[in-house]
């Protein structure tokens, strides 16, 4: 869906030097997520502290700019760990809570995983569990002026970056000193109108401003893929010769951090921790690249092959989550690459089936 | 939601992996982006190892056995109920009727505790840890050979090396971040692999040359090598000249090794040794990586010193890109032996047999007498507490049930001893024979550093409180030493332990936690302003100049016959650590491999009229299990492998444990068995 540069959308801006006292303020209502530096330069979305010191001193690890955050920010609504609920001989005891989460800095790509978890945790059944957790949450974007991954991310080709078009709250566009700030839904608007000393008039050549550094920050984006030949290929029967997924299949170490990392991934694994009656109900981070995901109790294994499993974890992404949800499961972070160890990611893979040369 | 930069508790790799709390409960594991080892991947272990910690069995009490069974006691009663029965013992039968096993697992901080309540507070050397199962040989052999016993080069290097040789390790099952660091070399064309292994592995479908060694024979081929290399000029004239002693005698020694001998000893082709002694001795950056395939064996430090004479003569040692690399198992084994957990020195290899070290250490402590007969080793200890000279064991963060060999004879040695006390967060196979479990932390509940392989000496740090009345380890140490009368263990946290530890061991001088951030430092590090050390022997040795030690081939202890026709090698899987503690409380993992298959060549299957997962019987002269094969052609004809993670298939019931006569390691890689088809 292109942006249509004509329509009239709310703009305002926001200084920078003014964005931690505007935490301040909506720390009384909201718990606060925020992109944190740590020692050794490290990035991670964390929950900051209500006010007080250690609430200034989150402020101060605090980065808006350099946000490469090896996991996505969906470890927030989708932990890597989550308790569902503990039994004590036979009855349940709900432990889900639910608040209000305001996150800060997150990327356009990262927003699309995060709608695509939407989307999958209430396409046939209500996930009780991820529902709460997204309950009374709001989100601001901040677009890339510059890749984080250079080497690996590639969302002008997957069309979900490096500004979003939709989905988000708020999205901040970086004009140095301050942010220039469009709003994305009603929830965005009140927003603005509730901070309102915060966030102050623009001229009307705020729109161009905004076009101009989106323009640019699209041309930063190195790495571009042929997206569309590569789902096209992929969703039409057979087209992709076995042997490339062979060759990367006898490469990969199962580690299983591609699809950790990944925005869109969703799967995951249930298992009890009980000692006596009692016990406690889990659900953890899964992925389609390990053998036992679909081994059955037989033994017997549909995919008992590796180059099977790639294939299955490749076609997750580019084929059946399109032909599901609409869009496609991979949002172009790159990070796939980036955590893998033997340097398997979506952009080499998409370059092999389209037929661009790789590097190696 | 938190995220705490720690250490990975798995392997020697030492990946920086941030641990996410929710305030009371681990709830995930990342990489760190930036570590220079993980730089934000981690293997399935790691990115798994969220998932034990808040296991429901975790030890929250300790427990004293009253009637055969573990009640749950306070504090008080079992840590004074363990110094006194300890006390008692060292005053009934001497000193030395009591012994420690230290554990690799824990922190340098609780390493050194352990040596000092073993020598300070109960006066004997008595001490050791797993690293004399597994590179012992190495610690003896390179410190012959070169002066210090660690891995020379760094992790880093493996991605510019020219030439990786690598022998006897599964680096991509074992070591997964050096592994595919080395694949990703080869893959970018910069990087020649030469694999040399019984056992085919993830990495030698990758070499250039990979050959397939009789199991133990690795004198043999490394003597040819250096042989080929000798005779044919190839060898480093002015480094051996001006670096090494012993020259003559090693050419003399080398020379019986001609390559028909050693294809009639070992089975390797002539032409690859000669293609593989050309290319190695041809790189200017070579490589050699090793593992349990040339420590576990009763030449192991043979073996070590083996590959050093073939480093040293081609000039590899002491720079970038080249070296000896053993690559240590355990997150920190390195730490632990560098701590002074072994019975023959202190902390920083300073041996217990030289007086003014006895002396510094006695001023340091307070404490006078430190014995200066160097102690017993972990099998030594085993041995005689089954034939009753050791009486009592304090047993830390160690699985020796599953993990020493003939667990049959282990059996016997625990239930011998008048006094067990076992330190751990779960109740082991080990565990359940003690009469005092201490109930202590995981590495997610203190802080500490551990040394990975390279030498990096990096922190771990407490994200959350030790469930229940668990308690931090180093604290529990302190407490026994208190409750012996001892006042030289007051500590009100780690980071003035180690404060301590760079006063008195000279090559972590500088390794005081406000230098440690954030990716630790490779030792030696002699002061505070010292940057570490990336490259040891650079120059010069560490003893000066080195010195080869040539060697004859031997064969291993227990080799088949017709009636236990196979050899049993041992050996460790991707998914699995070690005695599985915790990989078999971690859901992917236990998924991905449930139980224990024993690797079998598809001949041999055939023969014995095997299909996948068919159940077998293995025997050996020490014992017998049952298992499933996994048929495969990864091992040859007339070998098996079995996997030593699983109880109920223990691999170590079958083994054998004839020992290296110096580093007193193991034969865990080699015994003869027979499989008969259940």
């Amino acid at each position: 869906m292109r942006h249509d540069p004509l329509k009239k959308k709310t703009i305002k801006k926001i200084f920078k030097v003014d964005i931690k006292e505007l935490l301040r303020e909506v720390s009384h209502e909201w718990d606060i997520y925020l992109p944190q530096k740590k020692i050794g330069g490290d990035v991670w979305f964390e929950q900051v502290p209500k006010a007080g010191k250690d609430f200034e001193d989150a402020l101060m690890e605090m980065t808006l700019e350099d946000v490469d955050t090896v996991v996505s920010p969906k470890e927030i609504f989708f932990p890597q760990l989550e308790p569902l609920f503990d039994f004590n001989e036979g009855n349940i005891i709900e432990i889900a809570g639910s608040s209000p989460k305001f996150l800060l800095g997150v990327k356009p790509c990262d927003l699309q995983g995060i709608l695509f978890a939407d989307e999958f945790f209430s396409r046939n059944v209500k996930d009780f569990y991820y529902g709460n957790r997204i309950k009374d949450r709001f989100i601001i974007t901040i677009g890339c002026l510059q890749p984080p991954r250079p080497d690996a991310c590639f969302c002008t080709s997957a069309h979900t970056g490096p500004f979003a078009e939709k989905g988000y709250n708020l999205q901040f566009v970086d004009t140095g000193d301050a942010y220039l700030v469009e709003v994305g839904s009603e929830k965005g608007r009140e927003f603005l109108v509730r901070f309102d000393s915060f966030f102050i008039d623009v001229q009307d050549t705020a729109a161009q401003n905004i076009e101009q550094i989106k323009s640019k920050a699209s041309e930063s984006i190195q790495l571009k893929l042929d997206f569309e030949k590569a789902i096209s290929l992929m969703r039409s029967k057979d087209t992709v010769p076995e042997e490339i997924y062979r060759r990367t299949g006898e490469r990969c170490i199962y580690c299983g951090g591609c699809l950790y990392v990944c925005p869109s991934c969703t799967c995951f694994n249930v298992f009890d921790d009980a000692k006596g009656g009692q016990g406690t109900r889990f659900r953890n981070w899964d992925a389609c690249v390990f053998s036992g995901y679909t081994r059955e109790a037989s033994g017997n294994n549909p995919r008992h092959e590796k180059w099977l499993r790639t294939l299955r974890r490749y076609e997750h992404k580019l084929k059946h989550d399109c032909e599901i949800s609409g869009i496609s499961g991979c949002v172009g972070c790159g990070r796939c690459l980036s955590s893998c160890p033997v340097n398997i990611g979506m952009s080499s893979f998409i370059r092999e089936i389209t037929g661009e040369k790789n590097e190696k | 939601m938190k995220h705490i930069l720690t250490t990975c508790i798995y392997c020697g790799c030492g990946c920086g992996l941030y641990l996410v709390s929710d305030g009371n409960k681990i709830i995930g594991s990342y990489p760190s982006k930036n570590h220079p080892v993980s730089r934000g991947s981690l293997c399935v272990k790691g990115w798994n190892c969220y998932e034990f910690i808040n296991k429901r069995d975790r030890l929250t009490n300790p427990l004293i056995k009253i009637n055969n069974t573990f009640q749950q006691a306070k504090w008080i009663t079992a840590l004074s109920l363990t110094a006194d029965r300890l006390n008692e013992i060292s005053h009934r039968y001497g000193p030395d009727s009591i012994a420690f096993l230290s554990s690799a697992k824990a922190t340098n901080e609780e390493n050194y505790l352990m040596m000092k309540l073993a020598r300070a507070v109960f006066k004997t050397n008595n001490i050791d840890n797993c690293a004399r199962l597994c590179h012992s040989p190495t610690v003896v052999g390179l410190a012959s050979t070169f002066g210090s016993g660690a891995m020379t080069n760094t992790i880093e290097e493996f991605e510019d090396a020219d030439v990786v040789l690598v022998t006897g390790s599964d680096t991509c099952a074992q070591h997964p971040l050096i592994g595919t660091r080395i694949i990703k070399a080869v893959l970018d064309k910069k990087t020649t692999l030469i694999v040399i292994d019984p056992r085919k592995n993830q990495l030698s479908k990758y070499a250039t040359i990979y050959v397939s060694q009789k199991n133990g024979t690795d004198v043999a081929w490394i003597n040819g090598m250096i042989n080929i290399i000798i005779s044919e000029n190839l060898y480093s004239r002015d480094y051996v000249r001006e670096r090494v002693e012993g020259f003559e005698l090693l050419k003399r020694k080398v020379s019986e090794y001609t390559p028909e001998k050693v294809r009639a000893i070992t089975s390797i082709p002539e032409d690859k040794l000669i293609e593989m002694a050309h290319i190695y001795a041809g790189a200017k950056k070579a490589m050699i990586v090793y593992s349990m395939g040339i420590t576990q064996h009763i030449t192991g430090v043979d073996n070590v010193q083996s590959l050093a004479n073939l480093a040293m003569v081609t000039g590899h040692v002491g720079f970038l890109c080249t070296g000896v690399n053993p690559l240590r198992g355990q997150n920190n084994v390195q730490g632990a032996c560098d701590m002074g957990a072994l019975p023959d020195v202190f902390p920083g290899y300073q041996h217990v047999s030289d007086e003014s070290a006895r002396k510094k250490f006695e001023a340091i402590w307070n404490v006078v007498g430190l014995p200066g007969n160097p102690g017993l080793t972990a099998m030594e200890i085993m041995n005689r507490a089954e034939t009753g000279q050791i009486k009592g064991l304090y047993i830390f963060g160690e699985n020796p049930m599953l993990s020493d060999p003939d667990m049959n004879h282990v059996k016997k040695a625990l239930e011998n001893l008048e006094f067990l006390v076992v330190q751990d967060i779960f109740v082991s196979e080990t565990a359940e024979f003690a009469d005092v479990i201490l109930a202590g932390s995981s590495f997610a509940e203190k802080n500490g550093t551990f040394t990975s392989t390279e030498r990096r000496c990096q922190r771990v740090r407490k994200a959350i409180g030790c469930p229940g009345n668990s308690r931090e380890d180093w604290k529990i140490i302190c407490d026994v030493a208190t409750h012996c009368g001892y006042n030289g263990m007051n500590y009100s946290n780690p980071s003035e332990i180690m404060d301590e530890i760079t006063r008195v061991t000279p090559i972590y001088a500088g390794m005081g936690y406000d230098r440690l951030d954030p990716w630790g430092l490779l030792w030696p590090c002699p002061d505070n302003e010292h940057p570490g050390t990336k490259i040891l022997h650079a120059g010069t040795f560490a003893k000066g100049k080195g010195t080869f030690m040539p060697r004859g081939y031997k064969p291993p202890d227990e080799l088949p016959d017709s009636e236990y026709n196979f050899i049993l090698t041992t050996g460790r899987i991707y998914f699995h650590w070690h005695t599985g503690t915790m990989t078999r409380r971690t859901s992917v993992l236990e998924r991905e491999f449930p139980e224990c298959l024993v690797e079998i060549n598809p001949e041999n299957a055939k023969e014995l009229a095997l299909r996948s997962g068919g159940l077998v019987k293995v025997t050996s002269r020490r014992g017998f299990i049952e298992a499933k094969v996994s048929i495969t052609e990864n091992i040859p004809k007339n070998s098996i492998f079995i996997p030593f993670h699983f109880m109920e298939a223990a691999a170590n019931i079958l083994t054998n444990p004839a020992l290296d006569p110096i580093a007193m390691i193991p034969e865990y890689k080699v015994c003869a068995v027979k499989v008969e088809k259940l």
